[in-house]
């Protein structure tokens, strides 16, 4: 314990004399003559033997306002505790509030000790400091931007809401912060957080220090790592896996619930790192299952990725419209997805009369139509310009070279054995965003214009080995996933934050979207999507379409976790930052913070100085007291 | 404090004492003929007893008559009318010469008027006062001119000093000549007060205590912090008055009254307490009354 300002205990040294001498003055007691002391004798003589403390009594005053000095002039000198904390003026405070922040070791979850000591530090905050609250995990929040209104603050930081989706990527909160550090002198970064995040070592030097401070304790947890339901010859295939990410093995009872009611249990033991999945045939007709681990020794740090969900398919194909001079590979690929039914149409085909509600994707294979579909396209080796794109002639052994990032359309696939005879130079337009690039131009674009979503493949399919490697049948799947919404592969599965999009026909009037906590959200139409990006809680979404009155098309939508980051919720010790400073990692825990608690001090001073007043007008107090008696024996009698 | 000029009393209330006269439970001797009945034989007209004649009785007192009914000698004794001596025993201690009204000065006012009414039924009075120092007495007053010296005496009785109650009741029973009733009037604020009225009970007086306490003793209103000094010179005591210390005052004060009465009527004495807010007048004639001490 240190003092700000220890001089004021000099005040102390002079009113405490003072306060003694004019109590030695008051102690001159007034004299008051009387008959005989004879009978007050034995008054003080009972007094004095029936309590020990009547002696102490008659000094109780002097020593009660000697506290009183005592707790003011401390709360005068602002003593404080140096505290794990921060000591500049400039405070920018990152709060982690992704999915493993909802882990339930904190009070009661990480999220929560983390707005805990946020308030902490902005306590700490000298008197002109400001602070900076960043909101970080999904979209990154800019909540304050420099203020010293404790109070906005303070709501601001009670404000924040857990995100389950969208994973816990520091890096655009640190690269703000740094951006804000830059401006100002004595600029601190505080990262609150469990340490899961995309590592930041990658980021340029941060212009200000940055302070860690772990959030978390625990990291046993389980979770429901997958989830699928597939048609199949009897009915249905659920799978439903569970992923152990603690650092012990763990014992969990997987219940399944199918539309609401209990399938089965199984009891799972899983070493740490590892997966146990369950498969059952369940009957077609059962629309949704649920999948719940239930920890039984209440080991369980994460709740959330504890449940997950998945809908079926069964009877709900799309149709998928396919131009081609005839494609074996594109036809089998396209067959085994699930939940698409593929309409192949003559080549000569001009005209299309059906609806993008009705076929929402249309494959081009080495055609392109006078007049293009309506809905979404994939061109394979357009051999013509269209309004999209151009081409402008062939490219010979093109190598293929994904962009980085990850991109959606090559999640799990492997381009590197891939070859390609020939391809056709594509120049896309502005809407395109380059997936796969190749000498010559790119190989595989995709891109969204006017509501129509696009993905131009530069090359046929005969002239490369792709159909062949195991990376085309999980393109394909990507792809068609893309275009088609709620259709391929992941059938119906979202991750939690990503907007659910749903292609709608031009007669649709109103889509209806029931979220798994009940509340109905009916987004607006516009070029024929209805977009709901509130997708936070996990659970079943059920999408509605409604002519008028008439529910035309139901389609249920299972939002899940299933993000192995976030499960992982072991806390880490240490985060590397580099800071301009030349620090690679952010400092922990200096003791560097200043705890005042001279509040504390006067609100006993205040105590302290009620109970003076108290034992001052004790005589009173006994009066009334006494009234109050008599006047209730009288009531009572 | 002492009033010394104001009059003991309105001239009214002396005419109201005329018309009372002391009661004594039994006889009592004294020196000169007076009005009593006095335990031995004397010469008034009321018959007591025969006794047979022996050789050197007063043959005047012979009644001839029964001579004649039995040839035998009796003499005839008539009961002796005597006067009877009051003691009028003042305690002007300190404690006394205080309180508001003065508990001296009503102590003064009850004697007279028991002194004025045993003057008036032709009793000799004599009156003294107990503090240290000089004995103060008035040695015996007789009859109603008496009544002057008697009221100039108490008016002059001078208050303030210390004393012990014990020795001077013990000097005063030693000196005194007879008996008779005897009236002390005092506050018993004294820590000897029990041997002090022990030793007045040594003698067969007929002692009747008018116990004299001041308002401001009975409920003091004091609070605070306060550096309590005895009027007599005791030890000064710091006290820190609260409802508590009050409350347990009362109840000493109760119980000191409670053990003072108790103590009285296991020795014959009559307790008379006095409160001096009640005016003396009343005092008198209502309490005095009352408890048979005048009738």
């Amino acid at each position: 314990m240190s003092l700000l300002a220890p001089l004021a205990l000099i005040s102390g040294l002079i009113i405490g004399p003072i306060i003694v001498a004019m109590y030695l003055l008051k102690l001159r007691r007034e004299e008051r003559r009387v008959s005989s002391t004879f009978l007050w004798q034995r008054v003080v003589r009972d007094v004095e033997a029936n309590a020990p403390w009547q002696k102490l009594r008659r000094n109780i005053l002097l020593l009660l306002q000697l506290l009183l000095l005592l707790l003011l002039v401390l709360a005068l000198a602002r003593p404080f505790f140096r505290t794990t904390g921060i000591a500049g003026r400039n405070l920018i405070i990152i709060i982690d509030r992704s999915a493993s922040m909802s882990a339930t070791d904190g009070a009661p979850t990480r999220l929560d000790a983390a707005k805990q000591q946020a308030l902490t530090l902005i306590g700490q905050l000298p008197d002109d400091g400001r602070a900076t609250v960043i909101a970080a995990g999904g979209q990154t929040e800019n909540l304050v931007s420099a203020s010293t209104d404790r109070r906005q603050l303070r709501a601001a930081i009670t404000s924040i809401q857990p995100r389950t989706g969208g994973g816990s990527d520091l890096t655009p909160a640190l690269t703000l912060a740094a951006a804000l550090s830059s401006r100002e002198a004595e600029s601190e970064i505080a990262i609150i957080s469990d340490g899961n995040v995309r590592p930041l070592d990658t980021l340029p030097p941060v212009p200000a220090t940055v302070r860690y401070f772990p959030i978390g304790q625990r990291s046993a947890n389980v979770a429901v790592s997958a989830m699928a339901m597939q048609p199949s010859a009897a009915g249905q295939t659920l799978f439903a896996q569970a992923t152990n990410d603690g650092p012990e093995a763990a014992t969990r009872r997987l219940d399944l619930y199918l539309d609401d009611q209990l399938f089965n249990a199984y009891n799972l033991t899983i070493a740490p790192g590892a997966d146990q999945s369950v498969v059952v045939e369940v009957p077609s007709q059962v629309r949704k299952a649920e999948a719940r681990l239930v920890d039984e020794t209440a080991s369980d740090a994460l709740p959330l990725d504890d449940r997950g969900w998945a809908v079926s398919t069964l009877g709900e194909a799309t149709t998928v419209r396919l131009l081609s001079p005839g494609n074996r590979f594109l036809e089998v690929g396209l067959s085994r997805l699930p939940g698409i039914k593929v309409t192949v149409v003559p080549t000569s085909t001009a005209t299309f009369t059906e609806s993008a509600a009705q076929v929402p994707l249309t494959i081009l294979d080495g055609i392109v139509p006078p007049t293009l579909p309506p809905g979404n396209l994939f061109f394979i080796a357009p051999p013509r310009s269209t309004e999209f794109f151009s081409v402008t002639g062939q490219v010979d052994f093109p190598t293929l070279r994904p962009t980085p990032g990850d991109d959606r359309l090559l999640r799990n696939v492997k381009l590197s054995d891939v070859s390609v005879l020939k391809a056709n130079r594509i120049q896309p337009g502005t809407w395109a965003r380059t997936v796969v690039d190749g000498d010559g131009g790119p190989m595989l674009v995709a891109g969204e214009r006017d509501g129509r979503r696009i993905v131009v493949l530069a090359f046929d399919l005969h002239n490369s080995d792709l159909p062949v490697q195991i990376a085309f049948p999980l393109l394909l799947s990507n792809i068609v996933s893309e275009l088609v919404p709620g259709s391929g592969a992941d059938t119906a599965q979202l991750a939690p934050g990503q907007p659910l999009a749903l292609l709608v026909d031009s007669s649709i009037t109103t889509v209806r979207i029931t979220h798994p906590d009940g509340t109905v959200v009916t987004p607006e139409l516009r070029n024929g999507q209805a977009i709901d990006s509130a997708t936070d809680a996990l659970g079943v979404y059920i999408a509605e379409q409604f002519q008028g009155e008439k529910l035309v098309a139901r389609q249920r939508y299972a939002i899940n976790l299933f993000d192995a980051a976030e499960s992982k919720i072991a806390p880490q010790a240490a985060l590397n930052v580099p800071q301009v400073s030349g620090l690679q990692q952010a400092t922990t825990s200096e003791r560097v913070g200043r705890q005042e608690f001279w509040r504390w001090l006067a609100a006993l001073a205040l105590v302290v100085l009620i109970v003076e007043w108290l034992v001052y007008q004790r005589n009173g107090i006994a009066y009334l007291r006494q009234r109050w008696r008599t006047w209730r024996a009288r009531t009572a009698g | 404090m002492t009033t010394t000029q104001a009059p003991l009393f309105a001239p009214t209330f002396l005419r109201k004492l005329d018309r009372l006269a002391l009661l004594t439970r039994r006889a009592m001797a004294g020196e000169m003929q007076g009005e009593r009945r006095s335990p031995r034989r004397g010469s008034s007209v009321e018959f007591a007893d025969f006794r047979p004649y022996t050789r050197g009785d007063d043959i005047r007192q012979i009644d001839w008559n029964l001579y004649a009914r039995m040839e035998r000698f009796f003499l005839k004794l008539m009961v002796a009318e005597e006067e009877l001596t009051i003691h009028l025993l003042l305690d002007n201690t300190g404690s006394m010469d205080w309180g508001e009204p003065n508990k001296l000065m009503y102590a003064r006012r009850v004697a007279a008027a028991f002194g004025y009414i045993a003057l008036s039924s032709l009793d000799r009075v004599t009156v003294t006062a107990l503090a240290a120092g000089p004995a103060q007495q008035l040695p015996g007053v007789r009859g109603k001119r008496g009544a002057f010296p008697l009221f100039d005496f108490l008016q002059n009785v001078p208050g303030g000093a210390g004393g012990n109650l014990q020795a001077t009741a013990k000097r005063y029973v030693q000196a005194a000549r007879n008996t008779g009733p005897l009236l002390l009037c005092s506050d018993l604020l004294d820590p000897e007060w029990k041997e002090a009225l022990r030793t007045l009970s040594t003698r067969p007086f007929e002692i009747t205590l008018v116990h004299i306490l001041a308002p401001q003793e009975l409920r003091p209103d004091i609070d605070g912090d306060f550096r309590l000094l005895d009027a007599e010179g005791g030890a000064s005591l710091e006290i820190t008055a609260d409802l508590e210390v009050l409350r347990q005052y009362d109840e000493h004060l109760r119980e000191w009254r409670a053990e003072i009465e108790q103590f009285c009527s296991g020795r014959g004495i009559n307790y008379i307490f006095a409160d001096t807010s009640v005016p003396v007048e009343d005092f008198v004639l209502a309490n005095l009354r009352q408890r048979g001490v005048v009738r």
